[in-house]
């Protein structure tokens, strides 16, 4: 073997080494963080402070701010759907008329900062209640109509009380910037986990990854 | 003149795995935090950190981009983590922590050594294993290691350990300590390289074989940063 390629060969040896230790050391944190996981643990966001709407930040992955196109696609509806025992589709009219919850959260972005806003929506609890998930159903998918993006979760954090179906935001509808008509929010997981622009959630015995956790970020992205 | 063993080989492995664990935390960590490089929640103001929206230069950081970084992070802290607690318990169980652990006249010591550093004292202070402000550095190190893997235990799980966020002042303040308990083991970091190569480089050597020579501490030399870095004459009324 030439010098060269020796060197090219064992350094793409090591490269490879690091992603096994890497990936390895990311099985083994979801472990311990899933052992961490309680529902008993809540997000406390203190004081009355929200943040302005203009301050906080607004991600998507469309090329410009997505908007569900009714004249199109018909009116925006929810599908609950996957293994479950009655599958389910709302109207923001009916979504917007089960039990609601409006709870003032922390968002923890994984860039590092933090936001807070007062959240209106359903618990996906109270929606796993309606459709009855089979025991098998064990993750979540939250599909969105921003370009593809998706993002799925173990089914113990989507049950955890301050995880919503959102569609109101500091006390009025949610808007397109934050992901309206309707959007996943929850303390529990970082920003990139929730789910914007909401059209769909699939209960399902296994994960299928997401947009972000794809591109390498960890799957579980709990806090 | 004689050699000794200065560190047993645990002492050696534990040093070098946490100079390659604390490496890629700190490079990792402040490529993470380039991510957002400020503290303040968003819409809110934050009193304590003038180089707000200043990212670190990216060759002090280490992983390539925010994923990658989380990733070596969150791999590098087990090993930190237990190469720490291998350490700590062989420092308790072999009695070692005696040279560590402050004691009545390490101030006056360490003023001795401050005033021999700035040339106002002529002679090395008499010492142990290590002088005093040595010692001072050595027992803060694992302090300042405790109070890192507490502030970052606290912005892993801001929910999950909502408690021990809350204890830091919440995330945002958690967040800061974490960056200031960095600011100070780096600091320390820094200084103990600069004096093992200015006054004391035959501890590189007894940092990897664990022998020393006598004749070549810093006490024996009288050294300073940068003087009389080679051994001095056997003085003849050595005794």
């Amino acid at each position: 073997m030439r010098r060269r390629d020796f060197l090219s060969t064992s350094a793409l040896a090591l490269l490879a080494g690091c992603d096994r230790v890497l990936s390895f050391a990311e099985r083994e944190n979801e472990y311990v963080e899933r052992g961490l996981f309680r529902h008993t643990a809540r997000d406390v966001a203190s004081g009355r402070f929200v943040t302005p709407d203009a301050k906080y930040p607004s991600y998507f992955i469309s090329n410009t701010v997505p908007m569900w196109d009714a004249t199109k696609n018909g009116p925006w509806s929810l599908e609950v759907s996957g293994i479950v025992a009655k599958p389910l589709t709302l109207s923001l009219d009916q979504l917007t008329r089960l039990p609601s919850t409006t709870l003032r959260l922390n968002h923890y972005c994984v860039e590092g900062w933090n936001a807070i806003a007062s959240w209106t929506g359903v618990r996906l609890s109270v929606l796993a209640g309606l459709v009855q998930p089979d025991p098998m159903a064990q993750y979540v998918d939250f599909q969105s109509f921003d370009d593809g993006y998706h993002e799925s979760w173990d089914l113990a954090s989507a049950m955890h009380p301050q995880t919503l179906v959102a569609y109101g935001m500091d006390g009025h509808w949610l808007g397109a910037p934050h992901g309206g008509p309707a959007r996943v929010f929850s303390p529990v997981k970082l920003g990139y986990k929730n789910t914007k622009y909401l059209t769909k959630i699939v209960f399902m015995p296994q994960r299928n990854g997401g947009y972000w956790s794809d591109q390498g970020y960890e799957w579980y992205g709990g806090t | 003149m004689t050699t000794v063993l200065r560190h047993h080989w645990l002492v050696r492995v534990t040093h070098w795995v946490a100079v390659v664990a604390i490496t890629i935390m700190v490079g990792s960590g402040l490529r993470i935090f380039n991510a957002y490089p400020e503290f303040a929640r968003r819409g809110q103001t934050f009193c304590c950190y003038p180089f707000a929206g200043k990212p670190i230069p990216n060759w002090l950081t280490f992983g390539g981009w925010l994923g990658g970084a989380r990733h070596w992070h969150f791999a590098m802290m087990w090993l930190l983590v237990v190469d720490g607690l291998v350490y700590l318990t062989f420092l308790y169980l072999h009695g070692e922590w005696r040279d560590l652990v402050p004691r009545q006249g390490d101030l006056r010591d360490s003023i001795a050594m401050v005033r021999f550093y700035l040339f106002i004292r002529k002679h090395h202070p008499h010492q142990g294993k290590h002088n005093a402000l040595q010692k001072l550095a050595y027992f803060a190190m694992p302090w300042v290691g405790v109070l890192l893997v507490l502030t970052g235990l606290a912005i892993w799980k801001p929910v999950e350990l909502g408690w021990l966020t809350g204890l830091f002042g919440g995330y945002v303040w958690a967040r800061y300590w974490h960056f200031v308990a960095m600011s100070l083991l780096v600091i320390l970091a820094v200084g103990h390289i600069f004096m093992v190569f200015t006054v004391d480089p035959y501890a590189i050597v007894s940092m990897i074989t664990g022998r020393y020579n006598e004749r070549f501490a810093p006490e024996a030399r009288d050294a300073r940063p940068f003087y009389h870095l080679l051994p001095q004459e056997e003085k003849s009324t050595d005794a």
